[in-house]
């Protein structure tokens, strides 16, 4: 534009971004339309066309006006927050689950939400923390995934996989994405669930849970953990679980989603009301104890039975 | 654009070694409300009309919902000169969509794009809340609904703005029919297939039930429905289907058109 | 064990717990608001001079209530009694201008009480505005006092720091600047009664529609040596229309869990009495008027 004023400008911390192109100025073949939407995105997997306040910290620029966490009510820019996800592995593969409720402060701004992204046939990633942050990342994640393949002739790991999702998030650490994900697939290595963060944490494990429901989460989880679970008790695991966060944490609930990733790619098994499942748990309870009762009356069982 | 070009001119005058930073604050909200219900074959996407801020009308007549093509209907609530600018760069993406495809863009492919240019401002966000409703590839009626930096997601009905926590419990009871037992022996509720009446009857409710409770919604409403091809348009059109007040126009079509047809109906609200 | 608490001081005020307001307010979502009148309130002087009527004070006020932008009552009373010829509009903090403006009700009758005869508007304003300054502006009311004492029609505006003014047409809260801008096209001196009733509703009209803070309808006060009359939703330029569907649920609409029915009548057993509880003829209950002073102007009715 005009060098004196370039030259005039002190040196921002983020000068090299400032860089950035005017979005209207690209008229290049990949903003009309083609590559999937994606079209500005360049070869690195950094995006280009990222606009950034002219501002010296646009850091704390974006503090100021978003909700992250609920740590700024005032922002008018309230971004979907609030999780329970979970998954883990077992013999019979990995069961992933979650909630579906997207909260905003303190309004639930969706129960609906697909918390479990599906990058493709084989790999899936869970959403919490921001979804737009996870559901844009994990998107894109996909069409790396597929452009690896059509490279290398051979699927993706998911060790890759997640290794290229972090390394995306790193590039922008501490410029406010948030995102605590899981991605989990079948490879060569059998199944496998990478925990990946917006901080740069990756860690490979047999069993996550993430979100401001995880503590609730992983109390079932734990209880009920075992590698030789079958596939109905692994299911129903990761079912109660989000079942018994859903009810205990005020971010979380709505529905349950499950997934099953096995040999040959993953399995949606189904949708399920978290209300409707907790008196069904319930009534299952009473019904159990009612029994018990009416045995010990009966003097079938010298155990004791708790009133 | 000027105003961010420019700021960096004003650090470089200030005699200090440092630049001196002042609070830079782009935003504003402009109240007002959206909201968008889908039907089986139909779409109804609605919003006031008016634009305040603070306890000041800035004016009674602001647009918020914008016919993007034949079968695709886009609204925005929050910051009107982000909203009114955000839509205006869609529409040019649609454009050139058009040139190179050679037919316009779907509406699941609009939503996709949206995602993409919102999140493209993820550390400068577009303050607005976008709702686009349409006509599917397979002539379901259709609403996508967005936060301010790109998530998204298809529903049966969404409300945002500024009496969205009014009037999205309303809809969760009526279209969702959220807290409501069935009758006994009867057929559970099914969303998402109500017909256009009863949609059309419940926006209005909506809205003029907003604007008695909250201050920053009223003036106008504008309503678009969007039709699939062949579906029939006596629900609407036919004698008395309209109720008092309410004038009704058909837009024509933008393109060669394939048979969805785009009505808009307006009504005045309380200006109080 | 001897308390080492700080002494208060004697005299001053005291802001200690302004600092304890601010860290609550930072670790709650923000210190809980109070109801505010987004308002808007007005007065003139009209009558004497050459228009051949009883010189006196009209005012008016919206019936808007709200909390933030959610309309918390959609038709309050804004114009608070002060004496039988003393009327008070407020905006502001809704619960600080109904309770200053009972406070100075109650003064001014204890007042006309000691003294004899009926309190003046100046006295009303003088109260107010000392009680107003005493807490800094704390006592969020903004105020519109207008009446007629035996100097004639008196009209002030109070604000809540405690400064004053005495001026022929005045108007306060949110709506003020839209209301003023009918005032002052439009104000003349010596108005007639009907003329000056106009022009005040067409002022609250104006916030009304203009004003986010005002709405609904429309209150009017008009003040006289001969007394007072209260015009309550003297316009309704906002009345609601019929909804366009039906919103009545079917019965057993609502889930529930349990299901018990038990009668509340363990036992029973009737016992004759001497019949002294028994409605004896000839007592009529009629209305007792208790004179002037708060709400006694209509007479409190007694349950009949």
């Amino acid at each position: 534009m005009n060098s004196v004023l370039t030259q005039l400008q002190p040196s921002a911390p983020h000068q090299n971004r400032l860089e950035e192109q005017d979005e209207l100025d690209r008229t290049d073949a990949a903003s009309w339309g083609s590559m999937a939407g994606f079209g500005n995105l360049d070869r690195t997997g950094g995006v280009q066309g990222m606009s950034i306040p002219r501002v010296s910290d646009p850091t704390s620029f974006l503090d100021m006006h978003t909700d992250n966490m609920s740590s700024n009510p005032d922002a008018k820019i309230k971004i979907a927050h609030g999780t329970t996800t979970l998954a883990f592995k077992f013999q019979g593969g990995v069961i992933v689950a979650v909630d579906s409720r997207a909260t905003a402060g303190s309004y639930v701004a969706s129960g609906t939400v697909k918390k479990v992204i599906e990058i493709n046939k084989f790999l899936l990633g869970t959403m919490a923390g921001g979804a737009a942050d996870c559901q844009y990342w994990e998107t894109y994640l996909g069409m790396q995934c597929r452009l690896y393949e059509l490279r290398n002739k051979e699927r993706i790991s998911v060790a890759a996989a997640s290794k290229i999702l972090s390394n995306i998030v790193y590039q922008y650490k501490g410029m406010g994405l948030s995102m605590g994900t899981m991605v989990c697939g079948w490879d060569k290595t059998g199944p496998c669930i990478f925990y990946v963060d917006s901080d740069g944490q990756r860690l490979k494990g047999d069993l996550f849970s993430v979100g401001s429901g995880s503590t609730f989460a992983y109390g079932v989880l734990d209880q009920g953990y075992r590698w030789d679970l079958t596939d109905e008790e692994a299911q129903e695991l990761g079912r109660r679980s989000i079942i018994a966060a859903g009810h205990r944490d005020a971010y979380s609930g709505n529905t349950c989603n499950l997934y099953h990733v096995k040999e040959n790619g993953w399995d949606f098994i189904g949708n399920y009301d978290v209300n409707e499942l907790w008196y069904e748990y319930e009534g299952k309870k009473k019904a159990e104890r009612e029994s018990q009762n009416a045995a010990a009356a009966a003097g079938a069982s010298p155990m004791a039975v708790e009133p | 654009m000027a105003l961010y070009h420019n700021q960096p001119m004003a650090h470089a005058q200030e005699p200090t070694a440092a630049p001196i930073e002042h609070r830079f604050n782009p935003y504003s909200d402009n109240g007002g409300s959206i909201l968008a219900i889908a039907g089986t074959d139909f779409s109804v996407i609605a919003g006031d009309t008016r634009q305040s801020e603070g306890y000041n009308i800035q004016t009674r007549y602001a647009r918020k919902v914008w016919q993007l093509t034949d079968k695709a209907v886009l609204a925005t609530n929050g910051f009107a000169a982000d909203g009114n600018n955000f839509v205006k760069r869609v529409k040019q993406r649609l454009e050139w969509y058009e040139h190179a495809h050679h037919k316009p863009m779907g509406l699941k492919s609009i939503a996709r794009m949206i995602q993409t240019m919102l999140y493209g401002k993820r550390f400068f966000p577009y303050y607005v809340y976008n709702i686009l409703g349409g006509i599917e590839e397979d002539g379901s009626g259709a609403v996508y609904s967005f936060d301010p930096v790109g998530s998204y997601e298809r529903e049966a009905c969404r409300a945002a703005g500024a009496a969205q926590s009014l009037i999205q419990p309303f809809l969760d009871n009526q279209i969702y029919f959220k807290n409501q037992q069935p009758e006994p022996g009867s057929q559970p509720f099914i969303p998402g297939n109500l017909p256009l009446a009863t949609v059309l009857s419940l926006v209005v409710d909506s809205f003029t039930s907003a604007t008695e409770r909250h201050i920053e919604v009223g003036d106008g409403m504008e309503i678009y429905i969007v039709m699939a091809r062949d579906r029939t348009t006596d629900d609407l059109l036919g004698e008395g289907k309209l109720q008092k007040g309410m004038e009704i126009e058909e837009l024509g079509t933008l393109g060669e058109g394939q048979g969805e047809r785009t009505f808009l109906v307006r009504q005045a609200l309380k200006r109080d | 064990m001897v308390s080492k608490a700080v002494e208060t001081p004697n005299a001053g005020f005291d802001f200690s717990n302004y600092a304890r307001n601010e860290f609550f307010g930072q670790r709650l979502q923000g210190i809980p608001k109070a109801t505010s009148t987004g308002t808007t309130i007005v007065g003139v002087i009209f009558g004497g001079g050459d228009s051949g009527e009883e010189p006196g004070v009209c005012l008016g006020a919206d019936t808007r209530a709200t909390g933030g932008p959610i309309v918390a009552d959609k038709n309050c009373e804004k114009i608070h009694y002060l004496t039988p010829q003393i009327r008070c509009c407020g905006a502001g903090t809704a619960a600080d201008t109904e309770f200053v403006t009972n406070l100075i009700s109650s003064n001014l009758e204890l007042h006309a009480l000691s003294q004899g005869r009926p309190a003046r508007v100046v006295t009303a304003m003088t109260m107010l505005k000392q009680y107003l300054f005493r807490y800094q502006g704390h006592v969020g009311a903004h105020l519109v006092l207008g009446g007629v004492d035996v100097t004639g029609p008196q009209l002030f505006t109070v604000h809540a720091h405690g400064s004053t003014d005495k001026l022929p047409y005045v108007t306060m809260g949110s709506g003020s600047l839209a209301a003023m801008a009918v005032f002052e096209s439009s104000f003349k001196e010596n108005m007639k009664r009907e003329e000056a009733i106009a022009l005040v509703s067409r002022a609250i009209r104006s916030g009304i529609f203009n004003d986010l803070g005002s709405g609904s309808n429309v209150d009017v006060a008009v003040i006289t040596k001969n007394g007072t009359e209260n015009l309550r939703n003297y316009e309704m330029p906002n009345e609601r229309g019929l909804k366009s569907r039906n919103y009545k649920f079917r019965r057993g609409t609502t889930a529930w869990t349990k299901e018990s029915i038990r009668s509340l009548i363990v036992s029973e057993e009737i016992k004759s009495t001497s019949g002294a509880g028994k409605d004896q003829g000839g007592v009529e209950v009629v209305p007792v008027p208790t004179g002037a002073g708060a709400g006694g102007e209509e007479g409190m009715e007694i349950d009949s």
